[in-house]
């Protein structure tokens, strides 16, 4: 049975390396890639009949998409206010919807183990690559809203400080992958380790538990790529 | 725990798809929308309130109107009741006066038809007694004579009346 549940495990974690599918432009093609391809297609779809035919008084799917991005822009104008909120949006409000729906596709049945369906925030490089956006994005914006006074910040409050500064710019994409991914990765193991036990019943709490953690994680990713930018672009010193 | 490059190129690019894909068909219509109806309930709100101060106003200027209204309604009416109430008197003092007149009048009447009664009865009983007279004196006595007698008579007892 121990050897049932390690087989399992480490199929589900892809730690034999990433299963490719196929290329595209030279580029390999995994699992992860098609599921967020399938996630593209699902926001898009949905964002596309929520606002083909925009209603005043707002019905169906233009009221759920309304709420979200109405809740986005409160979320991130209590960190940085309306105006940079809405600035920001796109970028802030996608790696939410993004992460969460990457979240919950590790839920669906046989996400894991399907060739072409596997939740692409449970491996770190694409979580990297999120946290190499946002970090990046921090750098660009700071340099675009402050010009060259963004570099100060690098020796506040004493210049003493400016290998710490430097090195705090490499370790947040770090903290930020490793807390999404490890969750996320971490989940799916619970998840399939109780499968393997007892497939039936005794992974539903782990499920729910899987409901709420997909969406703090991703709630926790964002706002603190929130803070990131707030902070990187504050103009006021 | 590995990291594979192709992977986090991938990620890179999906994600910056769907940036661009959830800022065209998402974010851009509904921050639009979502300006749109602030803009449009705001304006709302504005011009309830200027209706409101309207309609205060009116209300005032009617309150006005309606008390004024009612004061002059109050004045006709107390100016008929007075009208009202000389008439009512004058039509009572005329009626009194009519009355009066009428019983003096009949009081008059009365008065003269009771002399014409009293007359005419002293005629009849002249007249009646001296048939009477003649009866029991059977023709004794000269018709004028008697007649003088019981005319005196009858004054006699007139006057004793």
């Amino acid at each position: 049975m121990f050897g049932a549940k390690a087989a399992y495990a480490a199929e589900a974690g892809g730690d034999h390396g990433p299963q490719i599918l196929f290329n595209l432009f030279g580029l390999p093609v995994t699992s992860e890639v098609t599921t967020t391809w399938g996630i593209i297609l699902i926001l898009g779809l949905a964002s596309y009949f929520a606002t083909r035919n925009m209603k005043r008084i707002p019905s169906g799917i233009q009221n759920v998409m309304e709420y979200a991005v109405e809740s986005l822009i409160k979320l991130f104008a209590g960190v940085m206010g309306e105006k940079k909120a809405k600035r920001f949006l796109p970028l802030l409000g996608t790696l939410f919807l993004f992460i969460l729906l990457s979240n919950y596709s590790g839920l669906l049945p046989g996400a894991g183990h399907t060739p072409g369906l596997k939740a692409p925030t449970s491996t770190w490089s694409v979580t990297l690559g999120l946290a190499l956006v946002v970090i990046i994005s921090v750098q660009i914006y700071g340099v675009k809203e402050r010009g060259l006074d963004y570099f100060k910040h690098f020796v506040q409050p004493i210049p003493v400080m400016l290998p710490m500064n430097i090195i705090e710019q490499f370790t947040r994409p770090l903290s930020l992958s490793l807390r999404l991914f490890g969750n996320v990765y971490g989940e799916e193991m619970v998840v399939a380790g109780l499968f393997a036990l007892v497939p039936l019943i005794l992974p539903l709490p782990m499920m729910f538990l899987g409901l709420l953690f997909g969406f703090i994680q991703a709630f926790v990713f964002t706002l603190l790529a929130t803070v990131y930018i707030a902070e990187a672009t504050e103009t006021h010193h | 725990m590995s990291i594979h490059v192709p992977d986090i190129v991938w990620a890179i690019i999906n994600f910056l798809i769907l940036v661009a894909v959830l800022n065209k068909f998402l974010y851009k219509p509904v921050v639009k929308m979502l300006d749109d109806r602030k803009n449009e309930i705001v304006g709302n709100l504005d011009q309830a309130a200027q209706a409101k101060v309207e309609a205060e106003k009116l209300k005032e200027e009617y309150m006005t109107h309606l008390q004024n209204a009612k004061a002059e309604a109050q004045e006709i009416i107390s100016r008929a009741n007075k009208i009202g109430e000389e008439t009512k008197n004058e039509i009572i003092a005329q009626a009194k006066a009519e009355a009066q007149k009428v019983s003096a009048k009949a009081q008059e009447e009365i008065r003269l038809e009771k002399a014409k009664a009293l007359a005419q009865l002293r005629d009849e009983v002249a007249s009646l007694a001296v048939l009477a007279a003649e009866k029991i004196i059977a023709k004794s006595i000269d018709i004028n004579d008697h007649e003088k007698m019981v005319k005196d008579f009858v004054k006699e007892v007139g006057e004793i009346q």
